[in-house]
């Protein structure tokens, strides 16, 4: 009970500084908030598909970040040949990738499932190769964009003007958590899945099928970064090795906010957006943005571990 | 009877020793790349041995070539010392960062050494009046004038050496208490095995041992910059191979190094663009169908056919 207190008091306290950190910024540095939030919000989209498949498979999908550019490559020949968005083929990228999903996870992952952690981890860093070198046969290591013009909309705000098209992650970004939340609690499948995330044993003890559960999480949290890829391709170019910095922010995401937690994923985002999104806004310093994740990941971890030594 | 056990490896060496003796420099770079990848093999291989899978690999390749480099240039010492002054760079780093890193484990230690590449290519980058940032540096003149032959030999003795710590690795007490780690660390540690200063030894040898072969690389090819020398093939190669070859022993990475080495050239001929795809392909295959790579695959047939001849 007492630790309890002391935990929502923690919370507490923690609310109030990222308030304060945010009013700071706020009338600091507009801009950096700003972008940061944009930037912020692309990191917890793209990091909330494999909190999933590690919430619940308890694999590490090293791959995660490939099949995002995968997407965003698809959405591109779509756009050429159909002349189709990429916000509308979003929709196919959806059902194609679900079939890609299935198909890597019915082809590697199953085989996997009971092996050693480590030959999971060598076996998604193998098809992510295989991704990114993919792409790289296909289509060369030339950066691919489609040009549309209404992602250069902007808004002004006061004395303020900045681009508001990118706010379209981070409103995306709170959309999919709401709908994921909503997923895992309500649905058959998602309560499924929570089960068999918490206690696999367990869940095929009280009648689940657990294979049939991870073929459908794997397959949806493919879906979803193939989706968010076309997403991704209406601000930024696609080449082949865009999509690998994105696996590495979007575990350190997930190791900050802790395996299974949703919410503080996208919390978590939000925070090093906007840290590094700051870093950026220094004249001459901005080389340092792309260290700011992984000082935090890696100050986060040790902390960690530190207080479980000396608890 | 003992002394035929040696020949394989006798022959095996005296060819290593004489072969630009019969063949030409096309062979020879061949050989010498193939070498190169096989000592990252064979050090990311050690650390596995552990228990502790490093992606390191690229980014310790990486910082040993840029000591070397900005060694040799800066102080203009003898080529072997910048190339020695690149090995302890990346041993001392890993070493301090393995203070750190080392307590962590599975994907978490995994990911932050995957990371460990780009780390320092950022902070390479952002000293551009002494690293060059983004264009890196050049070499006024490649290490022997760029003579084939004796940049083979060169790479043969980083290789060599490499082979004999781990057979030092392999026969002494470290055999036991990596592998007692890598079983149960639970165990391994009431068992009085001070884990953490071996698993901090072994992350800092296998780094200086990649920090060499960075630093030879750099001067066979008289160049550093963020994305070549950090370049995510010094880490997917040398994993394919000691997969490939079979891990937890000196001889499978060294299999696997020579078998994909010669195979690497018919493919950068074959498919200029996208050759690497191979060698991802070759990483699942080998986890999904064997695991314990030719050697292993190898010792398997071997014990069955002893098992087929005792019955009879």
């Amino acid at each position: 009970m007492r630790l309890l207190r002391r935990l929502r008091r923690g919370q507490v306290l923690l609310l109030l500084v990222s308030l304060g950190v945010l009013v700071l910024m706020m009338l600091w540095k507009p801009y950096a908030l700003i972008e940061g939030l944009q930037r912020g919000g692309l990191y917890a989209l793209i990091a909330l598909p494999m909190a999933l498949i590690l919430g619940v498979v308890g694999i590490i999908n090293l791959a995660h970040g490939e099949f995002m550019m995968l997407g965003a490559y698809f959405a591109y020949w779509l756009g050429v040949y159909t002349g189709l968005d990429p916000l509308v083929a979003m929709i196919p990228a959806l059902v194609a990738f679900a079939l890609l999903g299935a198909a890597t996870y019915l082809l590697t992952i199953r085989r996997a499932l009971k092996a050693p952690e480590l030959n999971q981890l060598l076996l998604t860093f193998g098809v992510a190769m295989v991704g990114a070198e993919f792409a790289n046969l296909m289509w060369t290591s030339q950066p691919l964009k489609p040009h549309l013009s209404y992602v250069y909309s902007s808004m002004t705000l006061g004395k303020l003007r900045f681009g508001a098209y990118a706010f379209v992650y981070t409103v995306s970004a709170i959309v999919l958590l709401v709908l994921l939340s909503l997923f895992l609690r309500r649905t058959r499948l998602g309560r499924a899945a929570l089960a068999v995330g918490q206690n696999p044993r367990g869940a095929k003890l009280v009648g689940i099928d657990i294979n049939r559960t991870y073929l459908a999480i794997f397959s949806l949290s493919i879906a979803l970064v193939g989706a968010i890829g076309a997403m991704f391709l209406t601000r930024n170019s696609v080449f082949p090795s865009a999509g690998s910095p994105y696996t590495m922010k979007s575990f350190c995401l997930i190791a900050l906010a802790g395996i299974g937690n949703l919410p503080s994923v996208v919390w978590g985002g939000f925070g090093l957006g906007i840290a590094e999104a700051l870093v950026l806004s220094f004249r001459g310093y901005g080389g340092w943005a792309d260290v700011v994740f992984f000082a935090v990941l890696v100050a986060v971890i040790l902390g960690r571990s530190y207080r479980r030594q000396t608890a | 009877m003992r002394i035929a056990r040696y020949v394989p490896y006798l022959v095996g060496a005296a060819v290593a020793a004489t072969f630009p003796l019969f063949s030409g420099a096309y062979l020879e770079q061949v050989a010498g790349a193939t070498l190169i990848y096989l000592t990252l093999a064979l050090s990311w291989d050690m650390l596995l041995r552990s228990g502790q899978l490093g992606f390191g690999t690229a980014g310790f390749f990486g910082l040993g070539s840029y000591a070397a480099v900005l060694l040799f240039l800066n102080v203009g010492v003898q080529p072997f010392v910048s190339i020695i002054f690149g090995g302890i760079v990346a041993g001392v780093v890993a070493l301090l960062l393995g203070l750190a890193v080392l307590r962590l484990r599975g994907m978490y230690f995994a990911i932050t050494t995957l990371a460990l590449a780009g780390i320092f290519a950022v902070v390479l980058r952002n000293f551009p009046s002494l690293t060059g940032g983004a264009e890196g540096k050049m070499l006024p003149s490649c290490i022997f004038s760029g003579d084939t032959a004796n940049v083979y030999w060169l790479i043969l003795v980083v290789a060599v050496m490499t082979i004999v710590i781990s057979e030092v690795f392999e026969r002494t007490r470290i055999h036991v208490a990596l592998t007692s780690i890598r079983n149960d660390e639970r165990v391994a540690k009431s068992s009085g095995v001070n884990v953490f200063k071996y698993l901090v030894f072994v992350f800092a040898v296998t780094s200086a041992i990649q920090g060499i072969a960075g630093g030879v690389y750099a001067h066979v090819f008289g160049f550093v910059s963020p994305e070549g020398s950090f370049s995510a093939n010094f880490l997917l190669l040398p994993l394919a191979m000691a997969l490939l070859g079979g891990i937890h022993s000196t001889w499978g990475p060294v299999i696997g190094a020579l078998v994909l080495g010669a195979l690497s050239e018919y493919l950068k001929l074959q498919i200029p663009y996208g050759h690497l795809l191979v060698y991802g392909a070759i990483i699942v295959v080998v986890i999904l169908f064997l695991p314990q790579g030719l050697s292993g695959a190898a010792r398997a047939w071997r014990g069955r056919s002893h098992a087929a001849r005792g019955a009879r």
